[in-house]
């Protein structure tokens, strides 16, 4: 660009070069014709004419000059003389500098973040064609269902299905347990993605149960596990211990269509009942594990394939009311589980670049102040500019240019930052072995976001103190009372001052936000979330994944829990399905024995574990009445179990409810409860108490199975321990989710973390820019007005009276955008406690903190300037202006 | 050429720029023809140097005040004709009403009351 710049300006110049000289050629001639008519010889005519001309280089530069061709020239030495004006003030420059590298960089990594998320098409063969099928009240279909969809629909081109899954991969070494799509045979083909190595599978590959064990493994996969080898292709592998042959390698950066989850592997549908070993669902019209995409024919509306779909679900609601009795679809963007999540995401990112697009604008209004103030140091020297002639829009120019530099610096700081948010972002990964990843990479998209912010930024912050400047009385200035022409001006600040009230309250808001969250997260970590953490390290093994009958996986979570009892160090040891607080959770509707069954909606639903005896006592789980299981609660004992205080309250409606009787369902039958445990949180820190049932694992056999060990041996020791007594009795089962339970609650504590930390980076920033623009207004008011400082003190003003002039002003401001940020939080309060937990997000006690310290932190960055103020000398004040 | 006029009067500073507009309130000319002009109406007295005449035209250009394009002259050369603009014409009209009060405002200071019936 800059080269396209100057090429043209040279061939400009050239042809203004070649102009000029035609033109004083033609006037030496038109001289010499005059001078020969007038009697003088050829030659000596042209001599007179040459010699009287004169030198022409001299006025051919005056000539340049006066149009300014050189006008790269003129920007260059704008720029230089933008660069030696900010050297010489190094604070206010880096204070710009680092406040315009924050603002613009924090703004491009969330839109890099929302870009990524919500603005980027798939990598796939044109992305705009294909729809996520979601039924109007959830997300998945029956398989058969997809099947009928698939082959009776006349608007789409290809519908494909798919499930995310988990299995047990091995290659070589340790099989490990790994994320997974099963996916029909038309999936790749409907997506239109090319392999990057081998082949994928098509509809061919995918037609009779278990009869494709094919694999196409993700580009990550291959270059973690395979080294990149183009050879793997045929090779085989062994996933939940039978053997795969390789097909392919999908293309980088493609991870199937959901956002948020990066799997490792795809392999055919028609191998679900081997990957989910022990629950096949295939002909299953009752179990609902289908998601399902298409691609709609060319010239297909929206409107006319949902009404396709629509037919045959009407169809199949009335063939199977069993499952499909009501049965609607309707069309959805892909990326986010149809529009169950992308709602949220949205809100979410899109909340975000709000705030940060915020912070941004506080950051401008500053900035602006700080211009402001900065020019009017340098009045005189402009006012001088001006009287030798430089147009107005010359010195408008010389000050934009010097904002646009601080913006540009600030812009190139912020985008290194942004791209270092994004490298680290990306490489973070959820605290579970879900492959949770968000890849977040700048794109032409950010760049432009970056570049058009930057500009913005520096002709919002350059424009306004700039014109302002180029508009005063140049009279006035010169005489030396730049007061005087000062109040001349029409500015009265109303945009500036309502810019600092707006960003006193914005800040409050973040802050009091910020401390919420942080007080939130510091009342979490000690809160009753209803067992005992620490000392308690866990470790999983999925038997249903590596064929284990039910009688073999009994005696090996048996034989495992006591071999970790026996260990050196180890309290108590248990097992269970699954814990509360971990991302594994499963309700069950529940009611009592003595009523009628209750329909649809009205139905009760409670969260339920599996559990060995011991389990409470491991977790620390306190046993408010009754008893805990014992070896006795198994398969040949009637059917037991232990209740929390709201199941208690909520469905048997009783605060005793030992030796009542309750049942799963219609068929289920009559259930005791024996023991009654306190209320705890089970799927998020910030829930209200949920009915739960224990069950005792004995009686209900799950082959998941996560050994909770109790000790006082280290976490990471604890899990090397559990890892060698596991593989004492099976070498080849995966063991995953190891660590401490403190680390896995990790998960739980996820979304609040992550708000705390944002909104901290908010605050933080909020603060300095107010802290910047209060003491950038109180030194602007304070060098506007010393000549009248110094007037009032002459005439006997105290040091209270000049300390009113200077802050009434401010404090006003100040105090009016507390009050709006009281106002602001309060409205935002059931935004901010859905993210954050907090029982009290009007906590008085913390409004009050954060008030006086925004005070305080105003007050404490003027104190400079109202120093200045108060040191005023009359004489010298009079003087010098 | 200085050496030979008979007497002669240095231009003030921006007078020029007034010149030149009042010259070509009577039709396009060239550089060449706006000096000849000016000399020959001031009878000798003014001479325009070319040194001070083309920056100057060029900055009236600049300025907006005049316009300039590449003609044939009266002898059939291809020569540059400068031509006042309507934002020329009210220059010249503030410049002008200026001016006058300027040489007058001298001129009652040069020639006070009780000299001037002598």
């Amino acid at each position: 660009m800059l080269h396209f710049l100057h090429w043209r300006s040279l061939l400009r110049r050239s042809r203004f070069e070649g102009e000029m000289a035609d033109e004083f050629a033609f006037h030496v001639q038109a001289r010499m014709e005059d001078l020969i008519r007038s009697g003088l010889s050829p030659q000596e005519a042209e001599r007179r004419a040459q010699l009287e001309f004169g030198g022409r280089e001299r006025f051919r530069a005056e000539c340049r000059e006066s149009h300014r061709v050189n006008w790269l020239d003129e920007l260059w030495r704008n720029v230089w003389y933008a660069l030696r004006n900010l050297r010489r003030t190094p604070a206010f420059s880096l204070a710009a500098i680092v406040s315009l590298a924050l603002g613009i960089g924090m703004n491009t990594f969330v839109f890099s973040v929302f870009d990524s998320l919500i603005l980027r098409p798939l990598p796939i063969t044109d992305p705009a064609g294909i729809t996520f099928i979601e039924t109007t009240t959830g997300t998945t279909h029956s398989f058969p269902d997809y099947k009928e969809f698939r082959d009776r629909n006349t608007t789409f081109s290809g519908m494909a299905g798919y499930r995310i899954s988990v299995m047990s991969f091995e290659h070589g070494g340790d099989p490990s347990r790994m994320w997974c799509y099963l996916a029909t045979g038309n999936y790749f083909d409907v997506l239109g993605v090319k392999p990057a190595v081998g082949r994928f599978f098509h509809q061919a590959d995918d037609l009779r149960p278990g009869a494709s064990p094919y694999v196409v493994l993700s580009y990550a996969n291959w270059q973690a596990r395979f080294a990149g080898n183009p050879k793997v292709v045929r090779s085989s592998v062994h996933i939940n211990g039978l053997s795969y042959t390789v097909l392919g390698v999908a293309p980088r950066g493609f991870h199937g269509t959901e956002m948020l989850y990066w799997p490792e592997v795809w392999v055919p549908m028609m191998m679900e009942p081997q990957v989910e070993a022990g629950n096949p669902w295939l002909d299953e019209r009752s179990t609902w594990n289908t998601m399902m995409l298409g691609r709609l024919k060319p010239g297909v509306t929206a409107a006319q394939a949902t009404a396709d779909l629509n037919r045959i679900a009407a169809d199949l609601a009335r063939q199977y009311p069993d499952n499909d009795k009501g049965l609607r679809v309707r069309l959805a963007e892909p990326g986010f589980l149809g529009s169950s999540l992308r709602g949220m995401v949205e809100a979410f990112t899109g909340g975000v670049l709000l705030l940060a697009g915020l912070v941004l604008l506080t950051a401008c209004s500053n900035l602006a102040g700080l211009m402001l103030a900065r020019i009017t140091d340098r009045k005189r020297e402009l006012a001088i500019r001006f009287s030798v002639g430089a147009g107005r829009a010359r010195i408008l120019c010389q000050l934009l240019t010097e904002s646009l530099v601080l913006a540009l610096l600030g812009g190139a700081a912020g985008c290194a930052l942004a791209v270092a948010a994004c490298r680290l972002f990306s490489r973070w990964h959820a605290p579970t072995d879900f492959p949770v990843q968000v890849a977040v990479s700048p794109d032409w998209r950010v760049l432009t976001f970056a570049a058009v912010a930057t500009l913005a930024t520096g002709l919002l912050f350059g424009l306004g103190p700039a014109l302002r400047s180029s508009r005063t009385d140049l009279n006035g200035l010169l005489k030396g009372t730049p007061g005087v022409a000062l109040l001349k001006t029409k500015y009265r600040f109303a945009l500036r001052d309502l810019l600092l009230a707006g960003q006193v309250a914005f800040c409050f808001v973040l802050v009091f936000g910020c401390t919420l969250s942080l007080q939130g997260l510091q009342r979490a970590i000690t809160l009753p979330i209803g067992f005992q953490s620490r000392d308690v390290t866990i470790a999983a093994v999925d038997l249903g994944s590596a064929q284990y009958s039910e009688a073999r996986g009994r005696r090996f979570q048996k034989r495992v829990a006591d071999s970790l009892q026996a260990l050196p160090g180890v309290t108590s040891v248990a097992y269970a399905n699954s814990l509360p607080l971990s991302i594994d959770q499963s309700t069950t509707s529940a009611e009592r024995t003595d009523e009628p069954e209750k329909q649809g909606r009205r139905r009760q639903h409670a969260n339920w574990y599996d559990i060995s005896p011991g389990l409470l006592e491991t977790m620390q789980i306190p046993l408010l009445r009754g008893r805990d299981f014992s070896e006795h609660d198994n398969e040949h004992a009637p059917t037991v179990a232990i209740v929390n205080q709201t199941f208690a309250r909520k469905i048997l409606r009783t605060t005793n409810p030992i030796g009542k009787t309750f049942r799963y369902g219609p068929q289920s039958p009559a259930i005791q409860v024996i023991g009654l445990v306190a209320d705890g949180k089970y799927v998020s820190l910030t829930e209200d108490p949920d009915p739960v049932v224990f069950r005792s694992i004995l009686q209900d056999y799950n082959p998941t199975t996560t050994f909770v060990v109790r000790s006082r041996t280290s976490a990471d020791a604890m899990v090397r321990q559990i890892r060698k007594q596991i593989a004492v009795l099976d070498a080849k089962l995966p063991v995953y989710g190891t660590g401490s339970l403190e680390n896995m609650l990790g998960f739980a504590m996820f979304p609040m973390q992550a708000a705390a930390i944002a909104l901290s980076a908010f605050g933080v920033l909020a603060l300095l820019l107010t802290v910047t623009g209060i003491y950038g207004l109180v030194a602007y008011s304070v060098a506007r007005r010393t000549r009248e400082l110094g007037i009032r003190i002459a005439v006997g003003a105290r040091s209270f009276e000049v300390l009113r002039l200077v802050l009434g002003k401010l404090l006003l401001l100040v105090s009016a955008g507390l009050v709006m940020g009281v106002l602001l939080a309060f409205a935002a309060g059931p935004a901010l406690s859905a993210i954050i937990y907090t029982t009290t997000p009007r906590d008085p006690v913390l409004l009050i903190g954060v008030l006086i310290a925004i005070l305080a932190v105003a007050l404490l960055s003027c104190a400079k300037p109202v120093a200045r103020a108060l040191r005023v000398d009359p004489v010298s004040a009079l003087r010098s202006e | 050429m200085r050496h030979d006029a008979p007497s002669r009067v240095e231009l003030l500073q921006g007078t020029l720029d007034l010149l030149i507009l009042r010259t070509l309130l009577a039709g396009p000319s060239h550089g060449h023809s706006i000096a000849k002009h000016i000399q020959r109406t001031s009878e000798d007295l003014l001479q325009v140097e070319t040194g001070s005449l083309y920056p100057a035209l060029h900055r009236v250009e600049a300025k907006g005040w005049v316009a300039a394009s590449w003609e044939l002259s009266e002898k059939g050369k291809r020569a540059k004709f400068y031509r006042l603009t309507p934002l020329g014409r009210k220059q010249l009209t503030s410049e002008r009403s200026k001016w006058e009060a300027f040489s007058r405002a001298m001129a009652l200071v040069l020639n006070p009351v009780d000299q001037e019936g002598e």
